[in-house]
């Protein structure tokens, strides 16, 4: 047996022979497991939910009767985004950008988050999930096991005598990171197993196991920056109290300070804020509900002008539709610019928090976990883009229903009587103009090149703490 | 002939003292040497440069003709070391605390080798698979002396080896270290034990804040007399 091997086996059985580290390990094992469980069972019951949602949100619309189509703008449709396999692991922004929009005419609503179907999660209980276990509770872990690892063998002396036998110091090193290792390894099975899990949903296994393989990088360079701490230091207590304020700079100080400082750096108004900021402009481009609003005076004489006609009465078409469609364009122009810059500063702020990387793992980490789970700020901008694109293609082609099959003097006529209202409708059958909404997450290349950046960053933590590790050892004095 | 062990006006500063000053010395194959000295004085120090473990300020140590500095892992590998503190694991038995040493020595020993050497340091059957946290500090004192034994080094530096064994086991090391002398090998013992010193060594040195400031050898096959390194000695402490 290999040197190498046989330290790491003899650090096995201290470990295993010690009930303090045994316990540690097992209540990381369980909890790990538990919430593994639990977020898997509640991501899978949330997507199947929201895939039922969005069919039975299209077969209620499609089931309304007879209307003005107009009426149909406003009785609107909902979108869904149903999280992404791989969130059973890492259900990441789901919880703070909401998951489902209410879409109907002029407006582009805020995202909604689902209903909470049992009270407890209300108590925040639902937020540790596998991804934050393995983000915050692993390292430390790590820290509790490994803090001595070379330290304990230079305070009782045995350092000395291992050296005497002529093993190098790198070799001894060598040896403890593979124990470490083999911790690691060991409590990458809970996370192989959901990665499995989440292929058996739809996930493509190049993503899956890419999440795996990040998290192992994650955990490796912790382990070396721990064996780091062990090799450099002199004293277990001063080891492990400096791995604690590592942990803590780490995991809770950097990604609290990374928030602010993006946050600082890119004013990005929130959605309420920047809908105030928009109404000011909106009402410039003049009412659509009203046909007679001067602001659509210049849309008129082209429209009798393309129609070769005096008024609108004339016209083959139902002004009120025409009037209501460009209006929707106009609208929609400015409500886009408006969304299109707030998310491109978001995903400025999302940038520079991805750079604190350099400072923490931590962030290194859960930013590319976001990104490969498809769970990230990109892929909720993307749900907005294309429930967006959705709300405008229903309500346009409810509109140009509007236009094209509703007398203009029928349409103006509607609130005569109650004949007058049943008559100012279209057929039922108008409603198909609706498109079937299935937001899937992006392909694995797409998602694991959003990945890179701080996956490459993670690799630099790693070649960095080991490459001290190796220095320190190849240097070990008594 | 070269020397398996030399110093060459070793010196050493440790924090801005000086440890170890222009110490000068050869311990010849088979023989052994015993340094004296109070706390302080640089025995264990002297020592560690041999391991590698210090590296001299000044001068040099060389193993078997080759400076240490040079090729530290020959010089290991031609060392067996037995520390102050027997330090060994207590979490582990008597057997696995060998067996693990001697595999990181690259000497992979069988069950039968490991009792024959704990044999030689009468260490009982019985306490062999016990964990070490429960021997007294002679018995892990023999199992740290059985280790260095397993080794089949040419070379032993023993570091107050005999701290901690009952005056029975003190002379039966003393036999075993003779005889293992007798066998060729070259014994470098760092001690405050003057008599112990005596009993065993052929040659002893009188180390003293750094510097070697006497040297006492055997004559005509006798050992050397305790009453004369004990007067030096406890001059050179008062002086």
């Amino acid at each position: 047996m290999s040197s190498v091997r046989r330290i790491a086996r003899e650090e096995w059985r201290l470990w295993l022979r010690s009930k303090v580290v045994v316990a540690a390990a097992l209540i990381v094992a369980v909890l790990i497991a538990v919430t593994s469980i639990l977020t898997a069972n509640r991501i899978a019951n949330e997507q199947a939910q929201r895939v039922e949602q969005q069919v039975a949100a299209e077969q209620t619309f499609f089931a309304q009767p007879d209307r003005h189509p107009h009426r149909m703008v406003h009785y609107g449709h909902y979108a869904f985004r149903p999280p992404p396999p791989l969130a059973v692991f890492e259900p990441g922004v789901d919880a703070v950008t909401g998951q489902s929009i209410f879409l109907e005419g002029h407006r582009q609503n805020t995202a909604m988050f689902a209903d909470t179907k049992a009270a407890a999660d209300l108590g925040g209980f639902a937020a540790l999930t596998p991804a934050s276990l393995y983000q915050l509770f692993l390292p430390l872990l790590l820290i509790v096991l490994g803090h001595a690892l070379f330290l304990r063998e230079r305070e009782s002396g045995t350092l000395a005598v291992i050296l005497a036998q002529g093993l190098p110091g790198t070799k001894l090193a060598l040896g403890k990171a593979a124990a470490l290792l083999a911790v690691i390894a060991m409590f990458m099975l809970p996370l192989i197993a959901v990665a499995a899990y989440s292929v058996t949903l739809g996930e493509r296994m190049l993503a899956a196991f890419s999440l795996v393989g990040g998290y192992f990088v994650y955990l490796c360079a912790w382990g070396a920056i721990v064996l780091a701490a062990s090799v450099l230091l002199t004293q277990r207590a001063v080891s492990l109290g400096v791995l604690i304020f590592v942990w803590l700079f780490a995991a809770l100080i950097v990604p609290r300070f990374a928030i602010n400082a993006s946050s600082a750096a890119v004013d990005a108004p929130g959605k309420i804020e920047s809908d105030l900021i928009m109404l000011a402009e909106q009402r410039k481009l003049g009412d659509g509900h009203n046909a007679a609003d001067p602001a659509f005076m210049q849309l008129q004489a082209e429209v009798l002008e393309q129609y070769d006609v005096e008024t609108i009465e004339e016209l083959p078409i139902n002004w009120r539709g025409v009037v209501a469609a460009y209006s929707e364009a106009e609208l929609t122009d400015l409500l886009n610019s408006y969304a299109e810059e707030r998310m491109r500063l978001e995903a400025s702020q999302s940038r520079i928090f991805g750079l604190f990387g350099l400072l923490s793992p931590t962030i290194a980490v859960s930013s590319a976990s976001r990104a490969i789970a498809g769970t990230d700020l990109a892929t909720h901008h993307r749900f907005l883009r294309e429930s967006e694109a959705l709300r405008f293609g229903f309500v346009q082609a409810l509109n140009e229903k509007h236009a094209a099959e509703l007398d203009y003097a029928i349409d103006m006529n509607r609130n005569a009587d109650e004949a007058a209202r049943l008559r100012a409708r279209v057929n039922a059958s108008a409603w198909q103009v609706l498109d079937e909404f299935r937001f899937a997450p992006d392909g694995a290349d797409e998602r694991l090149g959003r990945a890179g950046g701080s996956l490459g960053i993670l690799l630099a933590w790693l070649l960095a703490a080991g490459g001290i590790v190796l220095v320190a050892a190849r240097r070990v004095r008594l | 002939m070269t020397s398996p062990l030399e110093a060459k006006s070793l010196s050493l500063v440790r924090e801005g003292n000086a440890v170890l000053d222009g110490v000068s010395f050869t311990v010849a194959r088979g023989e052994i040497f015993a340094l004296l000295g109070g706390n302080g004085a640089g025995k264990s120090s002297t020592l560690l440069t041999f391991l590698g473990f210090l590296k001299p300020s000044g001068g040099e140590v060389l193993v078997n003709g080759q400076s240490v500095t040079g090729d530290v892992a020959a010089a290991r590998g031609a060392i067996a070391y037995l520390p102050e503190a027997a330090s060994l694991y207590g979490h582990m038995t008597a057997y696995e605390n060998l067996d693990y040493f001697l595999d990181l020595a690259g000497k992979p020993a069988g069950r039968a080798d490991l009792d024959a050497a704990l044999d030689r340091v009468a260490l009982p059957a019985e306490a062999r698979t016990r964990r070490l946290r429960s021997y007294s500090k002679g018995m892990r004192q023999k199992t740290a002396i059985a280790l260095a034994l397993l080794r089949e080094t040419p070379i032993l530096l023993l570091d107050e080896p005999t701290s901690g064994l009952d005056p029975v086991a003190i002379d039966e090391f003393h036999d075993l270290v003779k005889a293992l002398a007798g066998g060729g090998q070259t014994v470098l013992m760092v001690t405050h034990d003057v008599y112990g010193a005596c009993q065993v060594a052929d040659r002893v040195g009188l180390l003293r804040g750094g510097k070697l400031v006497g040297s006492f050898s055997a004559a005509n096959g006798e050992r050397i007399d305790t009453e004369t390194v004990h007067a030096a000695f406890a001059e050179r402490q008062a002086a």
